[in-house]
């Protein structure tokens, strides 16, 4: 197997994040070794404060480690310059969070458009809106959307531009369960169909089975990775 | 113990601090210039009435040919006065050593061995003149200091031709020459006019009124109508060549006092409150700001059982803050500006102890009007805060509803790139907010430009007055009409190059009811050399079958072209006529009667007289010139018109330039007030759309563009209606300064406008970027991780 595995794209060794300093110093990551590799989805789950959320950023280049090696590729993003780590932003990474954070006053196709109009090889927003099953949308505004076609615009903003990789903060946190799972079946279909390297935060266990590989957080570090011998489909979902 | 909501009342406010100092900035301005100009017209207006009580000023005057001094005990005996002092008084000239340009001086008797019982003198140098020596005089202290004379000193006098020597023992003050102003002229001019205190004695013999007088100075009793006394007096001395009796409105140094009160007190009144309404806007903005990222916590506090008087307390608490500190800062401020100003008003204006202070109720009114300029700003967002239900307050918002815009504005914007049509749409979107912006920013405009109007006003005045009306070099006048071949004589001094006569009296003009004592002018046809000006710098020939009168004075009468006004003469015969009203002119500077001089003349029964002369000279004969003028027997005084011209430049950068520098720095401070504020809302709202931005990829000039982008766009709309709110305001406000003495001229001035333009614009531009370095340190995570 080791032969033919694909090739990784997310190399982490020893990464350590401290916030605070003196009697404040909060430790978010212990220490923290994991390899991830190109077209994995992979669910990190834990506790709130177990770190997850704090690594996600750091793969994202919305945050630094404060010790340790993040690759994505040969690219250190623990030492990377400011500009670098917006141009890998802006190229290879798309960001779910729990709140859609769309721009209100654009359309689901603008906001979208935002995202095509700067990357180097995007798919026509079009394509990427009826993947996550919403081409009849395309020219409503946030506002007239509900939760969980906001989110899939989100996702559909997040692919539009065919990132390397795809990571997605609690999506379906603020929805319920059969609008969660429309939006968890658009991740799923972003990283089977276009082979996205997906990594997904949830603390539901039960979304845990979709993943190829579950990452468990406690207190900062990982506590355990399990293999998913068989994917579940997120219809099969239910919590 | 300080409640948990205070608490947190604390916490928002240190993470607001710059924008709670923006605003503060911005409402400080309007209190310091409130306290500033009620307090320094309060404190004017005190120290006058304390020193006209404290030394008697005279409340009616009148000249009279020649009365015996046994008259003075029949007027004291009139009821209702209360004082009476009849003295000689007349004008001379002075030769300065050093100097070939004759000085004119009033000179005014001292009665021997008492103090005054009207108009006291106040000793500021030296002694009283020894009543038995008729050489020993006292002079005025602007002169005094003007010209660096101290006790001591010898100058020499010309009365009626006659030259003798005279020695300063003293230099006094009196309420009557608060402001010393040359007979003719309009303004003080210290160098070149000075008054002259001598024994009664000496005067006597010098003016040829041995054992009479032929000037009427009286105190009223209090609440006594001096129209009443003014009949009595003027019925007394008419056999004796009384001139009419007059009250403090037509004594020029009390007038200008009340006309720089009166500028004050429209200063107080009418600034203020615009700077006040803009504080409010900024604070509508910020605290709505507040209160729509306060959302969750407003539901909260709900649902803990907090009420809704607790919540409205705890967000109209920010508005007191806000309020306290910027009444504070601007009571701090305008107190310190309020000393530097009195140290210049006591330059020009010699009252003794004129000290800056604005008593408890200016304060309190500061601090009034600060808490409801807090509270008229905050009310909008307090009532929105009450009335959110907790439910929906607790729930997560929904995205703000957009539509699409016009099909013009959405065709245009489908050629825009994403990020411009953000801010396109967001403006359509929430046209208020963005007017809010739009208003702030233009009033500060507005503001600026009304403030360097003044300044301007005055350079106009000065421009057309002695550039465009008054084209002599030379102004001479006599004590008493001369006969017109006295022209004859003039135009052989020495570089004489052109005469032009002119005849004035002192009259009374009745219309209606209405009664106004003013000057008669003469003005000989075709004059060249001192024209009467309309508004639009128009020459106008006053004409012989009617008067021709200054706007302020047909408002006064309340009379228009075709009304009549019946005239009547002070002094010679006391003529009366009937005369229309052909033509009304609004000159810049003192309002005035005017008629072609022969038909004048022939109305007064006295034809062909002059009471002065402007003349045009080769300047290269001016000393010359001088020292032959000062020998002539019959004149008066002589002025220059380009020493006319720098004392009034001087005079009036002084005081009132001072005050229009103040409002200039206030109005500069507001508009960066304004634009830091505006900046920092925008920012704020656009924070978390900012922040997708850069996670999507943006880099931090591309976010940055949303932000500058749109402030552009609200400046490109502010600019020109803040010009056109200035022109507006600046016209208003011109107006609200006109006086008696003055008609301030609306000026457009494209270069005070770009001037403007570019502060603001650049004031904005700048805050704009200083804010912009908060898309820098976004923190993405938190922004898009917070609810909003």
């Amino acid at each position: 197997m080791q032969g033919n595995a694909p090739e990784p794209v997310f190399r982490l060794r020893g990464v350590r994040k401290q916030y605070g300093e003196g009697d404040a110093v909060v430790l978010a990551l212990r220490g923290v070794d994991l390899t991830v590799r190109a077209g994995e989805l992979i669910v990190l789950l834990g506790p709130s404060g177990s770190g997850k959320s704090t690594l996600l950023n750091i793969l994202g280049g919305l945050d630094r480690p404060s010790s340790g090696d993040a690759f994505f590729r040969d690219l250190n993003l623990a030492t990377a310059a400011d500009g670098v780590v917006t141009e890998y932003r802006r190229h290879h990474v798309g960001f779910v969070f729990q709140f859609y954070n769309l721009i209100a006053s654009l359309t689901a196709q603008e906001n979208v458009d935002l995202v095509t109009e700067v990357a180097d090889d995007p798919m026509p927003s079009s394509e990427a809106l009826a993947l996550v099953g919403l081409s009849p949308r395309a020219d409503h505004f946030p506002a007239q959307l509900s939760g969980g076609e906001q989110q899939r615009v989100a996702i559909a903003r997040a692919i539009a531009k065919r990132p390397t990789v795809l990571l997605c903060d609690e999506p379906t946190g603020a929805l319920d369960v059969a609008t969660g799972v429309r939006v968890l079946e658009a991740i799923v279909t972003a990283n089977e169909r276009l082979g996205t390297t997906t990594l997904l935060i949830t603390h539901n266990a039960d979304i845990a089975q979709l993943g190829d590989r579950v990452v468990r957080f406690a207190d900062g570090a990982i506590r355990s990775v399990e293999v998913n011998l068989v994917r579940r489909q997120a219809a099969e979902l239910h919590w | 113990m300080i409640s948990a909501l205070n608490r947190k009342l604390l916490r928002d406010l240190s993470r607001m601090k710059m924008q709670a100092l923006a605003v503060a900035a911005v409402l400080a301005c309007g209190i310091a210039l409130f306290v500033m100009a009620t307090g320094m017209h309060g404190s004017m207006d005190s120290a006058r009435n304390a020193y006209y009580d404290s030394a008697r000023m005279a409340d009616l005057a009148t000249a009279v040919v020649r009365a015996p001094d046994a008259v003075e005990r029949d007027i004291a005996a009139l009821p209702g006065v209360r004082g009476v002092e009849a003295r000689i008084a007349g004008v001379g000239l002075l030769d300065l050593p050093g100097r070939s340009e004759p000085v004119s001086a009033r000179f005014v008797s001292l009665p021997a061995n008492r103090e005054p019982r009207v108009n006291a003198l106040v000793l500021r140098e030296g002694r009283l003149p020894n009543p038995a020596r008729d050489n020993e005089a006292l002079v005025n202290e602007a002169f005094a200091e003007a010209n660096a004379l101290a006790p001591g000193a010898h100058i020499h006098a010309l009365i009626y031709g006659k030259r003798r020597r005279i020695e300063i023992v003293g230099v006094a003050s009196s309420p009557e020459f608060v402001f010393a102003v040359a007979p003719g002229s309009l303004l003080p001019e210290p160098e070149r006019f000075g008054v002259v205190w001598m024994g009664r004695e000496a005067l006597g013999r010098a003016f040829d009124r041995d054992g009479a007088f032929n000037d009427v100075q009286l105190r009223l009793e209090p609440g006594v109508n001096p129209r009443v006394v003014s009949t009595a007096v003027d019925a007394l001395l008419a056999r004796y060549g009384g001139r009419g009796a007059y009250g403090r409105d037509r004594m020029i140094s009390a007038q200008f006092l009340a006309d720089e009160l009166t500028s004050l007190r429209t200063l107080a009144t009418v600034l203020p409150p615009v700077f006040l309404a803009v504080a409010v806007f900024l604070l509508n903005v910020s605290l709505s700001r507040l209160v729509a990222t306060e959302r969750a916590n407003i539901g909260l506090l709900k649902s803990f059982g907090y009420s809704e008087s607790a919540i409205a307390l705890h967000y109209a608490k920010f508005a007191l803050v806000f309020a306290v500190l910027g009444a504070v800062l601007g009571m701090v401020l305008g107190n310190w500006v309020g000393g530097v100003l009195a140290d210049i008003y006591r330059n020009v204006y010699r009252i003794p102890s004129l000290d800056f202070s604005a008593g408890p109720r200016v304060y309190l009114a500061a601090l009034i009007a600060a808490l409801l300029a807090g509270m008229a700003g905050a009310a909008q967002s307090v009532l929105r805060a009450t009335r959110l239900p907790p439910a929906a307050a607790l729930a997560p918002p929904a995205p703000t509803s957009y539509g699409r815009l016009g099909a013009f504005v959405e065709n245009a914007a489908s050629r825009l790139d994403g990020k411009t049509r953000m801010v396109a749409r967001r403006i359509a979107r929430f046209p208020r907010r963005a007017a809010t912006t739009v208003i702030g920013v233009a009033m500060a405009l507005a503001l600026l430009i009304t403030s360097q109007h003044y300044p301007l006003s005055i350079d106009t005045i000065i421009a057309v007055t002695f550039g465009q009306a008054q084209r002599m070099d030379v102004m001479m006048t006599f004590p008493d009409p001369q006969d017109d071949s006295i022209l004859r004589d003039v135009a052989r001094l020495p570089g004489v190059l052109a005469v032009e006569p002119v005849r004035s009296t002192d009259v009374f003009l009745e219309a209606g009811s209405r009664r106004e004592r003013n000057s008669l002018i003469g003005v000989a046809r075709d004059a060249r050399l001192n024209r009467v000006l309309d508004e639009h710098l128009n020459a106008v020939q006053p004409r012989a079958d009617g008067l021709t009168l200054s706007q302020q004075l047909a408002n006064k009468l309340d009379v228009r072209v075709g009304d009549i006004v019946r005239v009547s003469a002070t002094d010679g015969h006391r003529a009366t006529a009937q005369l229309p009203v052909v033509a009304i002119v609004k000159p810049y500077l003192a309002a005035s009667a005017y008629m072609q001089m022969d038909a004048l003349g022939r109305m007064l029964r006295e034809p062909d007289r002059v009471t002065a002369v402007y003349l045009l000279i080769d300047q290269r004969q001016r000393e010359a010139f001088s020292a032959r003028a000062k020998q002539l027997p019959t004149i008066m005084s002589l002025s220059f018109v380009d020493n006319a011209r720098n004392s009034m430049t001087r005079l009036l950068e002084q005081g009132s330039g001072f005050v229009a520098t103040i409002f200039i720095v206030f109005s500069s401070m507001m508009a960066a007030g304004v634009a830091f504020s505006s900046a920092r809302v925008t920012l704020a709202e656009q924070e978390r759309d900012l922040a997708t931005l850069r996670v999507l990829g943006f880099g931090r000039g591309e976010a940055s563009y949303v932000l500058l982008a749109e402030m552009g766009a609200l400046l490109l709309i502010a600019l020109p209606l803040g010009c056109g709110v200035g022109v507006v305001l600046s016209r208003w406000l011109m107006s609200q300064f006109n006086t008696d003495l003055f008609n301030f001229p609306y000026v457009t001035n494209t270069v005070l406008y770009g001037r403007s333009v570019l502060f603001v614009a650049g004031a904005v531009i700048v805050a704009t970027l200083f804010v912009r370095r908060g898309v820098d340190g976004l923190d993405l995570v938190g922004v898009l991780k917070s609810r909003d």
